[in-house]
């Protein structure tokens, strides 16, 4: 697997965990929403997101319920639980502390420009 | 026709699924709700239906998501395995202990259904997987598995000694 997709991969978790914080999300919005603010660089394949999203659910992060969305249309909805928020908090700490360390490591000054 | 791509996908990603017919239709029906947005989206743009549920089959990656939505649902932690085999053990050696006087003599079934204890630990045996597992087939399976362990620890020992 490339190098770009075993990152995505890797912030799947936190980056679901941060848009639900913020509220309700259905699978087709978070992926659109992911999208959009990462000016397409965070393309959550279906195939990914949904079965992240079963397995968050399962562990108790997020809960979900159907909500009705005009005729004869339904749309099943996340939201983030206490435990879910705390797993956030967590990993931006988490993520933080190995972003930091890893720039360290290469000599990276954070904020600097990447070549290229 | 597009309602027909769609049933022929989710066709395809039931295939790699053997869940409780609750759960898949759970899970079948949200991946059909997001089918059915993208080819609003695409009508409203006046975009090719087909073309996008064939763009969206590809991204979905019918086989794999089907086989991984069957590994989170059906796969159990080893603390579930534990608790679904255990505890009707646990439940009827419990039992067995309340079906024997002090003494080591057996009371007999008459005496046994008499006792509120018999009745708890029935109840839990049935409950307590239903609360955990929140499916009534495992909960089920257990409440026989462990009237079948009741049955062997009470009665046998009776007939052996």
């Amino acid at each position: 697997m490339p190098l770009q997709d075993q990152i995505r991969k890797g912030s799947t978790e936190i980056l679901i965990l941060k848009l639900l914080a913020e509220e309700p999300m259905y699978g087709y919005q978070i992926s659109h929403e992911l999208q959009r603010r990462s000016g397409g660089y965070f393309e959550m394949k279906e195939g990914l997101l949904y079965p992240t999203l079963h397995r968050m659910a399962h562990d108790g992060l997020l809960k979900s319920e159907w909500r009705e969305a005009g005729t004869a249309r339904r749309r099943k909805y996340y939201a983030i639980t206490e435990k879910g928020h705390r797993a956030l908090s967590e990993q931006i700490k988490e993520w933080h502390t190995f972003i930091g360390n890893l720039l360290q490591v290469l000599d990276v000054p954070a904020g600097a420009k990447t070549p290229g | 026709m597009a309602a027909a791509d769609i049933e022929q996908i989710l066709t395809r990603i039931r295939s790699q699924m053997d869940l409780d017919r609750e759960i898949e239709h759970e899970v079948l029906d949200e991946i059909r709700s997001h089918l059915e947005e993208e080819l609003a989206i695409a009508r409203a743009q006046g975009l090719d239906e087909s073309a996008t549920l064939a763009a969206a089959a590809g991204r979905f990656g019918v086989e794999e998501v089907g086989a991984e939505l069957q590994d989170v649902h059906a796969g159990w932690g080893t603390a579930d395995a534990v608790i679904a085999a255990g505890l009707p053990v646990v439940c009827a050696l419990v039992l067995r202990w309340l079906v024997f006087a002090p003494d080591g003599s057996a009371l007999g079934w008459p005496q046994m259904l008499s006792r509120p204890a018999l009745w708890v630990i029935a109840a839990s045996a049935l409950l307590l997987p239903l609360l955990k597992f929140g499916r009534w087939r495992y909960a089920l399976v257990a409440w026989v598995f462990f009237w079948a362990m009741t049955m062997a620890l009470a009665l046998w020992p009776v007939y052996v000694w």
